[in-house]
């Protein structure tokens, strides 16, 4: 359709997640519109990130070294964990400013539907950290979907006989919502965890 | 396009798009049903936890094209106390897996759906274990029509002399039959399977770990000999 170069650029575009060939023609013909630094540091942006990330040696977050920030911030609890599937999750709960621990990045939920059985997620590498670090309280934000709740449980099962504190992210009505639209389910369990005021 | 009613247990759900799902369910009248489920990713989604898995629905559809989309669901069973248990969660997951492995769209499977019911109301109730499973999956099969032969010669019929396990074959081979075929079964066991098969789920018979264990093993090799494919969810189960 478009001469060698540019119909390369709306090929490789067209390939990510959430972009049609309508989009990706845009992005092209704006990356040929800016200015030629503009272009040249977002190619340089993606080749740097490729090269240089990998996955954090004690929590797995994504870092450029050898250790992420949270992981070598010596203001954050080392003895407090939050259990997150992936490394997305991180800044979600950092954002809410209200946790000063560190995190462990398992990877994934246990799905029985899907074959994810505890071996193919880093619960082994949890236990290790547990021992090193003399970790006394896991928070597990995992999902509040079937496979969250099951990996919650796993968690729960492993690590409660080892003394360590076992706690959910509480399920409930957001903030906003109408009494009206909530489901049996979680109504259920906001009044399960129902707060004394 | 139309509007239509129906319902049906989730058995999966996968992300689609930006905040979307799409949901697989049994429907007892119309058999396996793709549907999509919008913004359901969102926490202001006004589906919440309806549509997780396990969950017997009830649902109002708008047609489309390729797949229907949800505009309303509401809750018929949503077995709560499956899902405050890891091993019955597990097992939940063995059932439905099969069943998506069998049910087909657009056909109707009242047979299936009931026995899938009644499995994870089972389960809800507090049965767990292997034999559950176990004879889960001999129901299973023989309601699409594979069902083992355990009592009598899957090639000649005969109650007599049986010898060995055939999967190729369909189920137990007497002593004329067998040939090469088959193999070997520990003393006990296929009358363990057959007494499996017959058995309500809140009444299964009891045997020692071992048995149970082996009997789990042979009649998940057969189901998945038949349908052609490995369930995973079983080798979470361990």
């Amino acid at each position: 359709m478009f001469e060698g170069p540019v119909q390369r650029v709306v090929d490789e575009l067209s390939r990510l997640p959430g972009i049609g060939r309508k989009t990706a023609q845009r992005l092209a013909f704006h990356l040929l519109a800016v200015d030629e630094v503009d272009a040249r540091r977002l190619a340089e942006a993606i080749v740097q990130m490729r090269e240089q990330v990998r996955p954090c040696r004690r929590c797995f977050n994504m870092t450029g070294g050898e250790e992420c920030g949270i992981c070598m911030d010596p203001r954050r609890d080392p003895h407090i964990v939050c259990v997150v599937e992936r490394p997305q999750d991180i800044p979600v709960v950092e954002r809410t400013q209200e946790f000063r621990g560190r995190y462990h990045v398992l990877g994934g939920a246990i799905s029985p539907i899907n074959g994810v059985g505890p071996d193919q997620l880093r619960f082994a590498e949890l236990k290790d950290r547990v021992a090193d670090e003399q970790i006394t309280e896991i928070i597990v934000a995992t999902n509040p979907t079937m496979e969250g709740d099951a990996t919650a449980m796993y968690l729960a099962r492993e690590f409660k006989p080892l003394g360590v504190r076992v706690t959910r992210l509480a399920s409930g009505l957001p903030v906003g919502g109408d009494l009206d639209y909530a489901d049996e389910l979680t109504l259920g369990r906001a009044l399960a965890g129902r707060m004394e005021l | 396009m139309a509007i239509r009613n129906d319902q049906g247990i989730v058995l999966r759900s996968y992300p689609f798009g930006e905040a979307d799902r799409v949901v697989v369910l049994l429907s007892p009248n119309r058999g396996k049903l793709r549907t999509v489920a919008k913004g359901v990713r969102k926490t202001t989604s006004r589906f919440g936890g309806r549509l997780e898995p396990f969950t017997h629905v009830d649902l109002v559809l708008y047609e489309g094209k390729n797949l229907d989309t949800i505009t309303q669901v509401s809750i018929i069973e949503g077995f709560p106390r499956l899902r405050a248990d890891l091993d019955r969660v597990v097992a939940a997951g063995s059932m439905v897996e099969a069943v998506d492995a069998v049910a087909q769209e657009d056909e109707s499977s009242l047979r299936l759906f009931l026995l899938l019911q009644r499995g994870l109301r089972a389960l809800d109730s507090g049965v767990v274990g292997r034999q559950l499973i176990t004879s889960f999956l001999l129901k299973l099969a023989d309601v699409v029509g594979v069902a083992p032969a355990l009592e009598a010669c899957a090639a000649c019929g005969r109650p007599e002399e049986l010898a060995t396990f055939s999967f190729s074959s369909g189920g137990v081979l007497c002593q004329r039959c067998r040939g090469d075929r088959g193999m070997k079964l520990r003393p006990g066991l296929t009358e363990y399977l057959a007494a499996l098969e017959r058995a309500e789920f809140t009444d299964l018979p009891e045997a020692e770990p071992s048995l149970v264990s082996d009997a789990m093993g042979v009649a998940r090799r057969f189901v998945e000999y038949h349908l052609d494919r490995s369930l995973s969810s079983l080798a979470v189960l361990g």
